[in-house]
């Protein structure tokens, strides 16, 4: 279910648009079923990646990304270029769902089949405290010293030892004009009542949490207790019961924003990008209020022994041409310096890009753009208790 | 045979680990042997007297595996504090309060699942009878056709069942349309079916989406009942001056009950632990409990709350079973 492989001499499967969508459906439910059994059978036994030690066989390397977040042809070209056998997953739909499923595995000490996962920073710091993360070989990654300066010294990880930024986005605010008939710019208009019952937001607690406080005016950066959003929650909780959202939904929101089915929904920058390509009528938009600024980082899952073909994949992605590939093709902030450059020689519709506020934001954007901290074990306990009470129940 | 079961129960809930587990596998392996030998040197009569057990043994060893050691673990689970936030393994502790949590913070959803669950039920048997009626003594050489074409849903995934009345009830799919061009839309907004303009996401289409994805389970079973009643004692009941609808009263419908009986568990139950139609039909306000437990579940990690709702829902669900078999008297029907 959603997996390419990439063989060396081979090329990977295309994939449209539309097969996207009928696929996005079946890996929802997918994921319900088969963590149902891991969880309640306290864990079955994963197919142990053995890999012969010495480095005797190919070499392979699975990557479980988040859906749409990377083009078939770089994929390709790296299993072709490396001679590494490359299988690329699109299960990862949602951290809190992911983090369930590899839960029962990894706390029985046996390993999942993924090398490296994308989680969001969040989630890699908690997987990190977890011990779950294999320190990364920096010197067999040269290429990250390409690592855009504003992502550099996070607190969690100050020197990258753990984590390479894959993607960084901002969640803002995407409406699908013919359902809406105006055009939309404020936080407020998730409430307004004429959009009652077509409203999406994401169960991704700090974006959809995120633009709330935002539209209250908090600086996210300084709600670090449960009090200090308690105020949001209400209102969550509120717009919920009085029917004003239609549902909470993980990656699989496109969809329905592209029936028109969500006239609005908190949602991810690149995806309404990539939409909007076949649909005109989506549209993404930083609301005055602000947006939340976040990334996705590549870590190294604890038990892979494909230590060497994981820094060959970051080495790879953080090569400037490689990257504006990917960039081209996904429409998210790359973490990658020299990006803008080589959209620009890539030319056409593709140097446009390079132009983009979304993809190289100004500074009066990036102004508008803000990031959580770091919320305390026990604080974000409480955040997600409330949150699951509102969006679960 | 029940030493057996119930070493097969204890290995399968890991009940028992390391040398005490060699002392299960002994003792198992002995009454193994044990019947084996009395078999064979017991002569014919023993052997006959040991025969039901024979072929009780596939079933029973079948549900110790799989039904009882699940549910002696998840009864562990339910008793279980966890030591942190992302523990794995919680220890048993005899913690009760798992199920006040249960009842307290989610009465809500208990109580809106047995509400569509039974308004799920009442409908297949609305629209299941009538259908298993017509089948049965209309049917005539058509009936194993009109029968299959009951089943044939089933060739399709109950889930892609579920997907695709997403897009037949998108509001700008072909029924809303319908139902705007018609002018229907301010009926079934005024007696609350639809919502602002739309029919997905709403009550209406979660408890649509159970009725259609259970009626075949109401159909057989009633259709079985039916099929079975002599059409001759409608004759001789018309033969003593009953009405048709007399007939159909006195006659054909208490010998069709234990069908009806059947139907609506075999709708009721699934529907009311059910979690798909709600997550791909609903909205945040038509959670049921099935969604509930698969949040804590596999989103909360809280395994204990999650096991003492799911022991919740079975103990009311077989509570309202033997009231209802009581209420319709099956001991005498069956």
């Amino acid at each position: 279910m959603g997996t390419r492989r990439y063989l060396p001499n081979g090329r990977g499967p295309a994939y449209s648009r539309r097969d996207f969508l009928v696929r996005s459906g079946l890996v929802g439910a997918g994921a319900l079923s088969l963590p149902a059994l891991l969880a309640a059978c306290g864990g079955e036994s994963s197919s142990d990646s053995t890999t012969a030690p010495g480095g005797t066989g190919t070499k392979t390397l699975v990557f479980d990304n988040w859906p749409e977040y990377l083009d078939g042809e770089t994929a390709a070209a790296f299993a072709a270029d490396t001679g590494i056998n490359f299988t690329y997953d699109e299960t990862y739909n949602d951290n809190n769902e992911y983090f369930a499923k590899i839960l029962p595995l990894l706390s029985q000490g046996k390993t999942i089949d993924a090398d490296i996962l994308a989680p969001t920073f969040w989630m890699a710091q908690r997987m990190l405290s977890l011990g779950w993360l294999q320190k990364l070989d920096r010197t067999k990654i040269p290429n990250a010293a390409n690592l855009r300066d504003d992502l550099k010294n996070q607190s969690w990880d100050p020197n990258n030892d753990y984590s390479l930024p894959w993607q960084t986005g901002v969640a803002g605010i995407a409406y699908n004009i013919k359902a809406t008939g105006r055009e939309v710019k404020s936080v407020e208009d998730l409430f307004a009542p004429e959009f009652k019952g077509k409203v999406g937001m994401l169960t991704e607690m700090r974006d959809t949490l995120g633009l709330v406080l935002l539209g209250l005016g908090k600086k996210l950066d300084e709600v670090s207790t449960y009090d200090d959003a308690v105020e949001a929650f209400d209102k969550l909780e509120k717009a919920k019961n009085d029917g004003q959202i239609r549902q909470f939904t993980g990656n699989d929101y496109m969809d329905d924003l592209d029936k028109g089915n969500f006239a609005v929904c908190v949602s991810w920058s690149g995806d309404v990008l990539q939409l909007s390509k076949d649909n005109p009528d989506v549209r993404f938009v930083i609301p005055e209020e602000g947006g939340t600024s976040w990334y996705d980082t590549m870590v190294w899952m604890k038990g892979s022994q494909n230590g060497d073909a994981v820094a060959e994949w970051m080495n790879y992605v953080y090569d400037p041409a490689n990257a504006a590939r990917i960039t081209a093709e996904v429409q998210y902030m790359s973490p990658v310096k020299g990006v803008r450059e080589e959209l620009v020689k890539l030319g056409g519709d593709v140097a446009a890009l390079a132009e983009d506020p979304l993809l190289f934001p100004d500074d009066a954007t990036l102004a508008r753009l803000q990031s959580w901290g770091t919320l305390s074990e026990e604080e974000e306990a409480k955040f997600d208790e409330r949150f699951s009470s509102i969006v679960g129940a | 045979m029940s030493v057996l079961a119930l070493g097969i129960v204890a290995i399968g809930a890991e009940w028992v680990t390391g040398s005490l587990s060699l002392v299960v596998m002994a003792v198992m392996l002995v009454s193994v042997v044990t019947i084996i030998w009395t078999a064979f040197m017991g002569g014919l009569d023993t052997r006959r007297a040991l025969a039901p057990y024979g072929l009780l043994k596939p079933g029973v060893l079948w549900l110790a595996l799989f039904f009882l050691a699940p549910l002696w673990s998840m009864l562990q689970m339910s008793l279980s504090t966890k030591e942190s936030r992302f523990d794995f393994f919680p220890t048993f502790s005899w913690e009760w309060s798992n199920y006040t949590t249960a009842f307290g913070d989610f009465g809500a959803q208990f109580m809106r699942s047995f509400l569509y669950a039974g308004i799920a039920t009442l409908l297949t048997l609305l629209i299941g009878y009538p259908l298993a009626y017509v089948i049965a003594f209309r049917g005539g050489k058509y009936k194993a056709v009109l029968l299959g074409l009951v089943a044939v849903p089933f060739f399709t995934s109950y889930l892609i069942r579920t997907l695709a009345w997403q897009n037949l009830l998108a509001d700008s799919g072909p029924i809303v349309g319908v139902l705007d061009f018609t002018g229907l839309t301010t009926v079934f907004e005024a007696v609350g079916i639809m919502d602002n303009g739309k029919l997905m996401n709403t009550p209406a289409s979660v408890i649509g989406g159970l009725t259609y994805n259970f009626l075949p389970f109401m159909i057989l079973p009633i259709y079985v009942s039916l099929e079975k009643i002599d059409v001759r004692l409608v004759d001789a009941a018309m033969d003593l001056y009953s009405s048709a609808s007399g007939a159909f009263r006195r006659v054909v419908l208490p010998m069709s009950l234990p069908g009806v009986f059947a139907g609506s568990l075999l709708v009721f139950i699934p529907a009311a632990g059910d979690f798909v139609n709600a997550q791909f039909l609903g909205n945040p306000n038509t959670t049921m409990i099935g969604n509930v437990i698969q949040d804590q579940f596999l989103r909360q990690l809280n395994f204990p709350v999650a096991s003492a709702m799911s022991f919740v829902l079975m103990a009311i669900i077989t509570v309202s079973v033997l009231a209802y078999a009581k209420v319709m008297g099956t001991d005498d029907l069956v």
